[in-house]
């Protein structure tokens, strides 16, 4: 009988990949992390995923580059970064000496373009895993790796060869079947799949006969888009053998938990980070209330328990 | 700057990390123009630490429509009874979402408020500092005033200036607000303008600008020591920026763009900037502005 007044353990493993615990924040939604050092504790997170970066220095597309939508927000940056050698000049120094760990996001216009880059950070030391970003809907060729299982396990595979580190990839719910994208990944060699970036979606000014966004087109996130994250996270915990770092529109304790139980070993807080600079210490702090209230110790001992009422 | 700056410019440095996050107390909630209020909330810390220019995002707690926060710029900086700065004010023109339910928030009802943010008004030698608002875009000027005419201090030095105008126009004069409080400050020299003549003079707010220039000009022989600092819709603070070149004065301009999140790490509020190589950037509003040297900026 677990003693429920216990400080659970909040350590979970993906892969290769330890965190000391399932809170991350998500990539594009927390800058380069510096960005929030006055506002949050970044020791206490269970891991940093900064704005992805490209091989060249990218501006990103033209405003607008967000729009509201009911619960949630469409965004159409465009993977503005100032490319890797900025990144490793600029940035990595101060993100590899905080001890939470450091996931840095990638995205190629290749799959040679993804294993260079990949190179290059490995050389640098101090990171902790790859987030292959297979599922940008902004940039052009932004999905292709993410919407074919055997493009998938191709460019997984590559980045896997290529380093030690570990590596996820992040997938796009803009697929027929989020499970075979999947399962190319794992079939890659892939530690974790990220479930989900944003679903493709528009905003109009009728009267202008215009779409809002600069880009027409762009990602909505937030908490509309929940029930969607929740839905590819629950198939594919019950159909491929990889873990998985939930993604899509959590904002409070209900929605991580229910993520856990889903499948996912970790989650990583998006947009909420935007109107609620302070969620990612919130749930921190919350979560081993919850895993009490189950009567569990560990994380782990949640995670994919959810069952089917149709089993 | 290096060269390889300017082959592969670097967002700045600068970072809301003098931010907190916490929910504030509105002590008052009043209509104080047509369709714009002014709203009063306590946050010792935020005001603390609060510079002329810096604004704060906002949003209404335990709302999730709207779902984002919106960026207000802070009007005023109010001390408790023993000087410390306790509150701060926030004017806003109710037109969309979120300030349409703003509204109706009352006093003792809280608000999650994030700031203070962006770099603001840095202090500079200034002789005659003249501040040029359009619209809701005299905000910013109340506390910046005060600072150059050494009427308050936001714990930091500033040079005190000479004289210190405010241009300030408007479509019409119920769209005027917090023209009492401008008025109230000592030595500040306030020139109204409407836009159909209802109060002031009838016409543009650069038409103001150029006489005030002028008046200078006859007085000092030179605008030499002129700073010209402007908020308001962009087809104005672009024409601000034009008579400011054209009369060889330095200018800056604080941008209202878009923003989701007002620290810098969403990447939405991004404005052209011109770079040293004379290309252009995209630069995050928030933290890298909201002021900009006017000839900086790629006009849209």
């Amino acid at each position: 009988m677990t003693n429920p007044s216990a400080t659970p353990n909040l350590q979970v493993q993906l892969g290769r990949l330890t965190l000391p615990n399932p809170i991350l924040v998500a990539s594009g939604t927390f800058g380069y992390a510096r960005e929030m050092e006055g506002i949050v504790d970044l020791s206490l997170l269970g891991g940093i995923v900064p704005k992805t970066i490209t091989t060249e220095m990218r501006v990103g597309n033209a405003p607008h580059r967000t729009v509201e939508t009911s619960s949630g927000l469409l965004n159409s940056i465009g993977l503005d970064n100032d490319g890797i050698d900025a990144f490793i000049s600029h940035h990595l120094p101060y993100l590899s000496k905080q001890s939470a760990p450091l996931i840095v996001s990638i995205a190629g216009s290749s799959a040679d373009d993804y294993v260079s880059l990949a190179s290059r950070l490995a050389e640098q030391g101090g990171i902790d895993a790859l987030e292959l970003n297979i599922s940008c809907p902004n940039v052009a060729h932004g999905v292709d790796f993410g919407s074919n299982p055997a493009l998938c396990e191709q460019v997984v595979r590559g980045v896997r060869n290529s380093c030690d580190i570990p590596v996820l990839a992040k997938l796009t719910p803009n697929v027929t079947s989020v499970v075979e994208i999947a399962d190319g990944a794992a079939q890659g060699g892939a530690d974790a799949v990220c479930l989900t970036n944003t679903l493709l979606g528009m905003a109009i000014d009728w009267k202008k006969r215009q779409p809002i966004l600069g880009n027409d087109v762009g990602g909505l996130s937030g908490p509309a888009i929940k029930p969607v994250s929740l839905r590819c996270v629950f198939q594919v915990a019950r159909a491929v053998d990889v873990p998985i770092i939930g993604i899509g529109g959590i904002a409070n304790l209900d929605d991580v938990m229910q993520f856990l139980v889903a499948g996912a070993s970790a989650v990583q807080i998006g947009t909420a980070n935007y109107y609620d600079p302070t969620i990612s210490m919130k749930l921190i702090e919350q979560l081993p209330e919850a895993l009490n209230t189950l009567g569990v110790s560990t994380v782990t001992e949640v995670v994919g328990t959810v069952t089917s009422n149709k089993s | 700057m290096s060269t390889d700056h300017c082959e592969n410019p670097l967002h700045a440095d600068y970072y809301a990390d003098t931010s907190v996050h916490h929910s504030a107390e509105v002590i008052e909630n009043v209509q104080v123009a047509e369709g714009t209020w002014r709203v009063r909330f306590r946050c010792p810390e935020m005001a603390s630490k609060c510079k002329p220019g810096q604004f704060i995002m906002l949003k209404i707690t335990d709302r999730d429509d709207p779902l984002i926060g919106r960026p207000l710029a802070v009007f005023e900086i109010t001390p408790d009874e023993h000087g410390v700065p306790t509150d701060l004010d926030a004017v806003y023109l109710v037109k969309g979402n979120l300030t349409t339910r703003l509204v109706d928030v009352r006093a003792g009802q809280t608000l999650d408020v994030w700031g203070p943010l962006g770099n603001g008004f840095l202090p500079q030698p200034t002789r005659h500092l003249i501040m040029v608002a359009g619209g809701i875009g005299q905000t910013p000027f109340v506390t910046l005033a005060k600072e150059y005419l050494g009427l308050a201090n936001y714990g930091r030095d500033c040079p005190q200036a000479d004289k210190v105008t405010l241009c300030y126009g408007a479509r019409n004069e119920g769209l005027l607000a917090g023209v009492e409080t401008f008025e109230a400050v000592p030595g500040l020299d306030v020139r109204l303008c409407t836009d159909d003549g209802s109060l002031g003079h009838h016409g543009l707010v650069t038409d103001v600008l150029k006489q005030v220039l002028e008046d200078d000009k006859q007085a000092h022989g030179s605008n030499e020591g002129v700073r010209v600092v402007c908020c308001g819709p962009e087809p104005m603070m672009e024409a601000v920026a034009a008579v400011s070149k054209s009369w060889e004065v330095a200018c800056q301009v604080s941008l209202e763009t878009p923003m989701a999140c007002g620290i810098g790490i969403c990447f939405t509020c991004v404005t052209k900037v011109l770079q040293d190589d004379g290309s252009w950037d995209y630069k995050r509003t928030c933290v890298e502005g909201p002021v900009f040297d006017a000839s900086k900026i790629v006009w849209h």
